[in-house]
């Protein structure tokens, strides 16, 4: 099998993850805790920080993406794992009620998808992603993100230029 | 409708290596002056797990481009999540992935309790790895059973079922429901099994792995119709799997042994003897035969849990008001898709101030999109079962 999953001491490893972080980004909020890394970064480093976590830490897997909306800003958490018992998870936000930030597709292909959903349900705009479409709600004369939190559950939606 | 759809994929880039020149040029046309065809297929398709349609282009029989169209079920299970109350939430998580309905409610209870100073006691736990393990014998059988209905043959859906209904009626022995359980709890489960069912269940579990040897295995696992089907179908390499985001069964498929019941070990797995099933082939046909072994492992997880099975409580005690400390709470369990994960953000009050699930079937479901063009039409079906999607689970 080509593909090769790392190995040894998961305590050893999460340092070297983080020391690897912090080396090439200086990133001095991370934190080490029970096998996971938590690192912070500014929302314009997060494709260069996955690129360094997938080409040079070789974290493979993108598990997902969670956006909340923290009302005026956006919090986004991206899940990384290595598969064997390490977590790594990268924390960024976004100011402002339009948010955009980078696509980290080119990095993680499989992120194309959780993007589309982030993009659906909260309207956050993926700068370089392939495919950038709704997944879930209706693909035309609909305008609303759901999961907003101004999103009201109990108000008539109107699907505009429908008849 | 068609058209516009199209233009709105132009540029997309595909990982899979098996297209056609029709791919890199959707204009371009054949010796007959014949264009690529668009056709749907789905939403209602009797062979389609649920509601899902795909967009497929089509070069003769090849398939040049497939597009998922996700939604038919969509029931914004993260936006009612927000409305709930943290011990409402539970049963609700049922009707995700409604083949698993047991690890979502323990992936779930994992993320909450991620939050909480409980302490769970170890009977409740050794009944939440049993109800899940049986959970995922009643996905994984029949699962053999759905991949041959919809290659045609009636016969092991039948044997398959045998095997579910006897399993539900064990689930509604415990917890009184047969599909929507809510019997896992916050802090542990919500009660202890009768008397008498634990040697039931090591009874049946017993003779199951000879009976499904006999009766399914063996009748689909050497017929030439089902080989010339599966094999060599669907194929991905460890490298595309885990760049296409798959996990469970379809990855393990591909000789990539990850799964989170070692690796990332949750409630009383590491002390159990168990092994992690992987397959070099990396087509359909594997990732069956990674299925297949797997209904022994789960047997033989059953049969451990029920010997070392401790006496006691069956829930702690979470207090009358559950409010959870501010902040994230992770869950992660292996469902027979694949990877569950759950994530909950409080802010101190009584509901969650967002829940976040990560479905296996929605993430494996990329793999259409990329491993399917370059295949003949009629293979849609068996890469379907090699992801085994549930509509709940990738339309939440």
């Amino acid at each position: 099998m080509a593909l090769k999953l790392p190995e040894g001491d998961l305590k050893k490893r999460l340092d070297g993850y983080l020391s690897g972080f912090r080396n090439r980004h200086g990133l001095e909020e991370g934190e080490t805790a029970g096998n996971s890394v938590r690192v912070t970064v500014r929302p314009g480093d997060i494709r260069s920080v996955l690129t360094t976590a997938r080409e040079d830490l070789g974290i493979m897997h993108l598990s997902f993406i969670t956006v909340v909306d923290l009302k005026g800003s956006f919090g986004l958490t991206y899940e990384l794992l290595d598969l064997r018992g390490g977590i790594v998870k990268v924390r960024t936000s976004i100011e402002g009620t339009e948010p955009v930030i980078d696509s980290v597709t080119r990095v993680y292909p499989t992120a194309n998808w959780h993007e589309r959903e982030a993009y659906d349900m909260f309207g956050v705009a993926f700068r370089g992603h392939p495919d950038l479409r709704r997944t879930f709600m209706w693909q035309d004369h609909f305008d609303h993100h759901p999961l907003l939190k101004e999103f009201e559950i109990n108000t008539k939606r109107t699907f505009e230029g429908l008849r | 409708m068609l058209g516009e759809e199209r233009k709105l994929r132009e540029g997309a880039p595909t990982l899979s290596g098996r297209v056609s020149a029709r791919l890199a040029n959707p204009d371009i046309r054949d010796e007959f002056g014949l264009e690529a065809m668009d056709m749907n297929m789905g939403p209602q398709h009797p062979a389609m797990h649920g509601l899902l349609r795909l967009i497929l282009e089509l070069d003769g029989e090849t398939v040049v481009r497939c597009d998922p169209v996700m939604g038919y079920l969509h029931r914004c299970q993260e936006k009612i999540a927000e409305n709930r109350m943290y011990p409402q939430i539970v049963p609700l998580t049922d009707r995700l992935d409604y083949l698993a309905g047991m690890m979502n409610e323990h992936g779930y209870c994992l993320a909450v309790e991620d939050l909480l100073d409980v302490e769970i006691p170890p009977r409740a736990e050794y009944l939440r790895v049993l109800v899940s393990e049986l959970m995922r014998l009643a996905s994984h059988i029949p699962s053999v059973g759905f991949l041959m209905l919809e290659l045609g043959a009636f016969t092991p859906i039948l044997y398959a079922f045998r095997e579910r209904e006897q399993i539900q009626s064990y689930f509604e022995a415990i917890c009184g429901a047969r599909m929507m359980f809510h019997y896992i709890r916050i802090g542990g489960v919500k009660a202890d099994v009768p008397e008498g069912l634990l040697e039931e269940i090591y009874e049946y579990v017993d003779g199951l792995g000879a009976r499904f040897q006999a009766d399914l295995v063996e009748l689909v696992v050497g017929n030439e119709i089902y080989i010339s089907r599966t094999k060599g179908v669907g194929m991905m390499t460890p490298e595309q799997a885990v760049e296409i985001g798959v996990t469970g069964p379809p990855l393990r498929g591909t000789g990539v042994g990850f799964d989170s019941r070692r690796d990332y070990p949750y409630s009383v797995y590491p002390e159990l003897d168990f092994d992690v099933i992987t397959d070099d082939a990396g087509d359909v046909a594997a990732s069956f035969r990674v299925r297949i072994k797997e209904v022994f492992e789960s047997i033989k997880i059953i049969k451990q849990v029920i010997e070392k099975m401790p006496e006691g409580a069956v829930l702690g005690d979470t207090g009358r008001r559950l409010r959870p400390k501010e902040g994230d709470g992770f869950g992660r369990v292996e469902s027979p898709r694949g990877e569950f994960a759950v994530h909950v953000v409080s802010d101190g009050s009584d509901s969650p101030y967002r829940v976040h699930y990560r479905d296996p079937s929605f993430a494996n479901m990329m793999l259409l999109q990329e491993v399917i063009p370059g295949h003949y039409l009629p293979d849609i079906m068996p890469i379907m079962g090699m992801i085994d999607p549930v509509s709940g689970g990738w339309d939440k």
